[in-house]
């Protein structure tokens, strides 16, 4: 296959982790109140943004993730008071520390994103689609077996 | 080196004998020129067998964990960047800071094997001390007298802390703090391009065996149950694959993240040198950059980057 047709071809596949009293309910209110977005976005949900490991981000990009987002309340809103300050912290700490080992920062992103935030929600996702089908499929990290 | 050593013995001997202590932890000599090995001393008598020269570069603070199970009180001597470990030891709640008695050696660097070796000074060599601002290298029947500065572990040449920041009894004189700049090479690889970047690291990880020596010497890494051990849920597979080595490092870095104590045991270790002090210090430098100095191991008392928070913090990301 050519670079071009794999290109032509190519679907980017997305992880978003979002918390189940944010960023999930948004992604809900996204589907309920019709408005589209790209279906390359798997979400799975997590009780906090803080409850998302490194490891998990690792095992996505091991397993085929072309980009991995991580979604929470606006920092303030969380519903265990404090999960998102310390998410916001780790996942800066972690940003960097993949950009300095090789992963584009465009592969892995954190947003804030409330409940009443569908249409946010719908663009981001929108938006992070668009970006990884310019950079191209992710081979970094891939576990090749 | 000499008057060093004599402390040493005789402060061994002596909590032993007023059972002050029931182990002491020091270095005794292999049978080569550069092995000096961690020695575990039970009785008056043995303390003739312990030794100091400018191999003693193991980190005895880590055999804690093991001996606090069965001794009572444990007496081991800690250079600067050993005190270090041993506070984040302390931090972490692994050790108990009453049933230990430090005696704390100021360290002005330690000689590396590997680059006497390179300098070919290594055939039938003796013994190496230090004898002023000297190295002196004993062979057979004759000496010969080296600058040390040439000979250092790459670790002491950025060594900020040489005087122990935790002991309870200090052998010797404080020595000079005079340390090279630790985030130089930190730097170098932040001017690269990401995918030149990834190339260099994919080099560097591909050649790990997963020995695991980084983890076991390191002190922050201290847990009970490793990730990394775990078959349910398999963290690490065991398959010889650059995805997992990679997943390896990533993840023992930032295990260490704000907990790092920069002690350079790590890559001193690493049987491929893998430069691992790379990777730690870039988060090093990086959550000082955001979330203020800090500096793990020299106060136990203040608390890491990475379990507390302001609302104001900044972030390395968009925030809307």
């Amino acid at each position: 296959m050519s670079v071009v047709e794999e290109h032509h071809l190519f679907e980017p596949m997305i992880v978003a982790f979002c918390c189940n009293w944010c960023s999930y309910a948004g992604a809900d209110l996204a589907g309920t109140g019709r408005m589209s977005y790209p279906a390359n976005v798997r979400i799975v949900r997590v009780p906090c943004s803080s409850r998302v490991s490194p490891n998990f981000i690792l095992r996505a990009f091991q397993r085929g993730a072309d980009a991995v987002v991580v979604a929470g309340c606006h920092p303030g809103d969380c519903h265990y008071v404090s999960g998102n300050y310390h998410a916001r912290r780790r996942f800066s700490a972690l940003r960097r520390f993949l950009e300095f080992v090789g992963i584009e920062t465009e592969r892995f992103e954190i947003h804030w994103i409330s409940a009443s935030e569908g249409n946010k929600f719908a663009a981001i996702m929108k938006d992070v689609t668009d970006k990884i089908r310019v950079l191209g499929p992710n081979r970094k990290l891939r576990d090749v077996r | 080196m000499k008057a060093m050593l004599q402390k040493i013995r005789k402060e061994a001997a002596s909590v032993l004998a007023s059972g002050e202590a029931d182990l002491v932890l020091g270095w005794g000599k292999g049978p080569l020129w550069w092995q000096s090995y961690p020695a575990f001393i039970e009785e008056e008598k043995e303390t003739g067998s312990l030794t100091w020269d400018p191999f003693c570069v193991p980190n005895l603070s880590k055999y804690l964990l093991e001996e606090l199970w069965v001794k009572q009180k444990v007496a081991l001597f800690l250079k600067g960047c050993d005190a270090l470990g041993f506070n984040q030891l302390l931090q972490d709640k692994r050790v108990d800071r009453e049933k230990v008695l430090i005696f704390g050696i100021p360290c002005s660097g330690l000689i590396d094997p590997q680059k006497v070796e390179r300098a070919g000074l290594h055939q039938g060599l003796h013994s190496v001390e230090h004898q002023g601002g000297e190295l002196v290298f004993s062979y057979k029947d004759d000496q010969k007298k080296e600058d040390p500065s040439s000979f250092y572990y790459d670790k002491c040449l950025t060594c900020r802390h040489p005087n122990p920041v935790v002991f309870d009894m200090m052998l010797g004189d404080a020595v000079a703090v005079n340390p090279q700049e630790r985030f130089a090479a930190v730097g170098e690889l932040e001017k690269q391009d990401v995918s030149e970047r990834y190339r260099y690291w994919e080099r560097q990880f591909s050649r790990c065996i997963r020995c695991f020596a980084c983890r076991n010497v390191c002190p922050a890494c201290s847990c009970r149950e490793c990730i990394f051990d775990l078959t349910d849920p398999r963290w690490l597979g065991k398959a010889n694959v650059l995805s997992e080595n990679q997943f390896y490092h990533i993840t023992r870095a930032f295990h260490m993240a704000g907990r790092c104590v920069d002690c350079g045991e790590c890559a001193r270790v690493c049987p491929v040198d893998i430069p691992l002090t790379s990777l730690n210090r870039k988060l090093i430098k990086d959550l000082n950059e955001l979330y203020g100095e800090y500096d793990a191991g020299v106060e136990p008392e203040k608390e890491p980057p990475l379990i507390t928070f302001n609302p104001g913090d900044p972030a390395a990301f968009l925030e809307s």
